[in-house]
Order: structure tokens, then sequence, then C-alpha cells
């Protein structure tokens, strides 16, 4: 966690997507207009909150096999960004639809899984604050992490393809392919990329400062 | 098999002695659609359809919390180690959801039955309801009682309940809900399909993650 | 295909562009950006310092 290479690599490709997010060619469609460019912005928020929550859950389960509080540690500071992640990814999504659906809260069902899978992390959180002893905490939110990320994977994924929704790719709606170029997909992954290695500095850093809390405290 | 089923039927005698759950969960059920009952018939035929279908929904999700709740809470610590000795978590964890489920099929017909009778009849097709009855008291009751464990050992185990489950059950009511609606419409059993599989689906896979989780719970 | 009709119909910010202007908002995002991912490796060299002095005090 300590080495520099895949920080530097997220920052410069943060840099490269923020310059030529808005300096690269888009195709030019009507109602989004210029706002396309959200996509280098809006969707990488929620693929680092999907790669940040994967990773507590990997931690969750590995707790549960070892049993050691690292990686409680962990898996508790991953979900505590990863919520962040989720919170911006939903307040730019509002905007962003307010400006092309008309509406800011639309009843899309890809929101309506998001904002449960908000209030599933948060009571994660109130989860982990109802104990005092350490290793009963570990492994009760362990447990529940797991069953909350299971029961929310179908939400967030299946749900909306099956209904009808004013997102792209689901419900009737072709998939995000046929507006995105060669030149935008260009940008996009390494926003994308970019924002997931942020995203775990982010969460590395948050981990980091826990782990030495512990060692004080022993 | 045989502990499961033994297991299941001691709870069920235990129930039928003590009456505790049973008893708790009918009276709220009852009281919660009588306040239902004296607010709507204010005016008359107010209710439309949608309401009555939600708010159906809503007591009986509210209920269903309630009675998982109790399941954990009249274990004591030491009873607890006697059943580890005897069956594994497994088993417990099967039995428990199984008896859950029993409950909450008796609570939500006696509750629908209750609920055609105050408030008026607006379902066109009974099949397509109560197997939305069926398969949500077994949603609910399998992710409740891996939840409820989980609760259980926490000071303050039924607010902590609430809030656990109610993001979880969400999807679970919402895909529940429109299949009860269609089934009040009279829509023809091909539209619901796609519900009943998904629902369907759901359940099966908190089943078999209670399942697996159990038995790390129980360690505690 | 929708291209050939609406090239020049889409409204898109082609005036902020052949002005220049655009480069003025890539410039100010830059800074931002570059600000808070200079942030970011100020508190990772703390953090990696107290990781060290934690280090010392144990032994």
């Amino acid at each position: 966690m300590k080495k520099y290479w895949w920080k530097f690599l997220g920052a410069a490709l943060l840099l490269f997507s923020v310059i030529f997010g808005f300096l690269g060619e888009t195709p030019r469609r009507e109602i989004l207009n210029e706002t396309i460019r959200m996509v280098y912005f809006h969707v990488p928020m929620w693929f680092s909150m999907m790669a940040l929550m994967v990773s507590s859950l990997v931690y969750s389960i590995r707790y549960l096999q070892k049993g050691k509080i690292r990686d409680d540690i962990y898996a508790s500071q991953f979900a505590a960004v990863s919520i962040v992640f989720g919170i911006l990814g939903f307040f730019t999504g509002m905007l962003w639809g307010n400006y092309t659906w008309g509406d800011w809260l639309p009843k899309d069902p890809k929101l309506i899984a998001v904002e449960v899978g908000m209030l599933i992390y948060s009571a994660y959180f109130i989860l982990r604050g109802s104990f005092d002893d350490e290793q009963r905490r570990a492994r009760l939110s362990a447990i529940y992490n797991i069953f909350a990320f299971a029961s929310f994977m179908p939400l967030v994924w299946i749900l909306p393809r099956l209904t009808d929704s004013l997102h792209p790719g689901n419900g009737g709606n072709p998939a995000f392919g046929s507006d995105m170029d060669v030149k935008m997909r260009m940008i996009f992954y390494p926003a994308v990329l970019g924002w997931i290695l942020i995203g775990t500095w982010i969460a590395s850093l948050r981990i980091r400062i826990k782990l030495i809390n512990e060692t004080i405290n022993e | 098999m045989k502990e499961i089923k033994s297991l299941i039927w001691k709870d069920i005698k235990l129930e039928l002695r003590q009456q505790n759950t049973i008893n708790t969960m009918v009276l709220f059920m009852v009281s919660t659609l009588f306040l239902c009952y004296i607010s709507f018939m204010l005016r008359t035929n107010s209710l439309d359809s949608l309401t009555w279908n939600t708010l159906f929904w809503i007591i009986l999700l509210f209920s269903a919390v309630n009675s998982a709740g109790n399941s954990f809470r009249k274990e004591t610590s030491g009873r607890h180690l006697y059943y580890y000795q005897l069956a594994g978590p497994g088993a417990i964890i099967m039995a428990k959801i199984i008896f859950n489920f029993l409950l909450l099929l008796f609570l939500s017909l006696l509750g629908f039955g209750l609920y055609l009778a105050l408030l008026g009849n607006h379902v066109s097709d009974y099949r397509i309801y109560l197997i939305a009855l069926v398969l949500g008291s077994l949603g609910f009751s399998s992710s409740l009682t891996l939840l409820a464990g989980i609760a259980s050992k926490t000071d303050n185990s039924s607010g902590v309940l609430a809030v656990l489950s109610l993001p979880i059950l969400l999807p679970l009511i919402n895909m529940l809900i429109k299949l009860s609606k269609n089934a009040m419409d009279g829509l023809a059993f091909s539209a619901s399909y796609d519900e009943i599989m998904t629902i369907f689906g759901i359940d099966l896979i908190v089943i078999a993650l209670s399942y697996l989780l159990f038995p790390y719970l129980w360690k505690s | 295909m929708k291209l050939l009709s609406f090239l020049l119909n889409v409204e898109m910010a082609d005036v902020m562009r052949s002005e220049g202007k655009i480069y003025v908002v890539v410039a100010g995002l830059v800074i931002i950006v570059a600000g808070f991912l200079a942030y970011l490796f100020l508190m990772d060299r703390k953090v990696t310092k107290l990781e060290k002095e934690v280090e010392n005090l144990k032994k």
C-alpha cells in the first residue's frame, strides 16, 4: 500500500480524463448536447463504488475465514469510501438527469436500486456502531456485508433490465455503446480506471490511519 | 432432515403451548388493520386498489419484522449450546426459516381474510394473490431469520433489526406489490410470470446465503 | 443515420471552443484536480511518517 506507482498512474489518468474530457471530440446528440461529457465523471463514480464495495466484500469474507481484525478494518474503510462515491454518483446523476430527463428524481429503477444500496451500507455502519467488542463487531458486520451485497447485486444489475428504465442499456433503451464512439471510449476507460485507483488510494490512507490508531491503542 | 423436522416440531409445540409469539403477532396485525379500517371508513369506499394493496403489504412487512425478532429472543444462551451439540447450524437455520415461514403464512392468510372483510374486496385473481402471499412469506422469513440472528447479538436488537431489514426487503416488497397488483387487476398469468420467477429467485438466493452464513453467526 | 441530417443542427459549445474559452475551463479544472491530488500526496507522506514513528516506538 505504500508503493507509489499506482497512485501516480491514477493521478495521471484522472488529469488526462479531465483535460481531454473537455477538449476531446464527442458525438453530437440531441437532448444530450455537451452534457454527454458527464459520462466521464458520473459513470466512473459508479464503477469506483462497485469496485470498492467488492473489495469490502472480499475483506469481509477473508475476515470470516481467518479472523484477523486487520481484514475487518480493510472491509469497513472500503465500504466507507464506497458510500462517498455512491453519494457523489447519485448527486451527479441527479444534476445530469435534471437537464436531460427533466426531473431531479425520476422514478427510475436504477436510481431506486442505488438509494436502497446507500441505505444498506448505512445500516452496515449503524450495525457496527452498536457493538463495543471488536471481534463481535467484525464478525457480525462481515456477515451482514456478505448478505447485503448478495441481495443488493441482483437489484442493481437485473431489476433495471427487466423493467422500464430511463437509463441507457436498460428497459428498452439501446445500450450506451450506440452513443459512445471510439474517441469517447479512449477517454472513458482511462477515466474509470483513474477514479477507481484514486478511490482505492483514499481508502488505503484511511486504512493506514486506522491501523496506526490500532497499534497506538495496544 | 430428521433434525430439521424435529427442531421445527419443537418450535411449533412450544408455540402452541405458550402462544407467546402468535398472540402478540395476531394482536399487532388485528389492531393495525382495525386502525386502518376506522381511518379509511370515514369516507366510504375511499380506498382505491393501489392504496389497499400497498397498505396490506406494509402491515404484513411490519408484522413479519416483529415476529422474526421474537424467534431468537426467546432462546437463552444455555439452550443454544445444547442445540449446537445436537444439530448442525445448517439444520437450525433451516428449521427456523421454515418455522418462521409457516408462522408468516398463517399470519398473512389471517390478515388477508380480515383485510377482505374489513376493507373491501379488490382482488380479481385469488390464485396469483395467494402465490404472492406464499412467496412473500418465504422471502420475508428467509431474510429476516438471518438478520434477526445478527440483530439478537446487539443490545438494541429490535431497533437494529428494523434498520437492517428494511433496505434489504425493499426490492422484495416492490416485486410483491407489483405481483399482487397484477392479481388484483386480473391480468393473465403470463404477465406476472417474470415477477414470480424473480421473487422465487430472490427467495432461493437468500435461503442459500442464510444457510452458508449462519454457521459463522452460531460460533459467537 | 442521424449524423447526415443533424450535423449542423445540434447545439454544442462550438462558440466557446472557437474563441478559445474552453481552455480556461480546462485550466480551472486542472488546477482544482491537481490541488486535490497534491493534498492526497501530502496526506500520504504524513501517514508514512507516522507509520515510521510508530515502528520506532515499538522497538
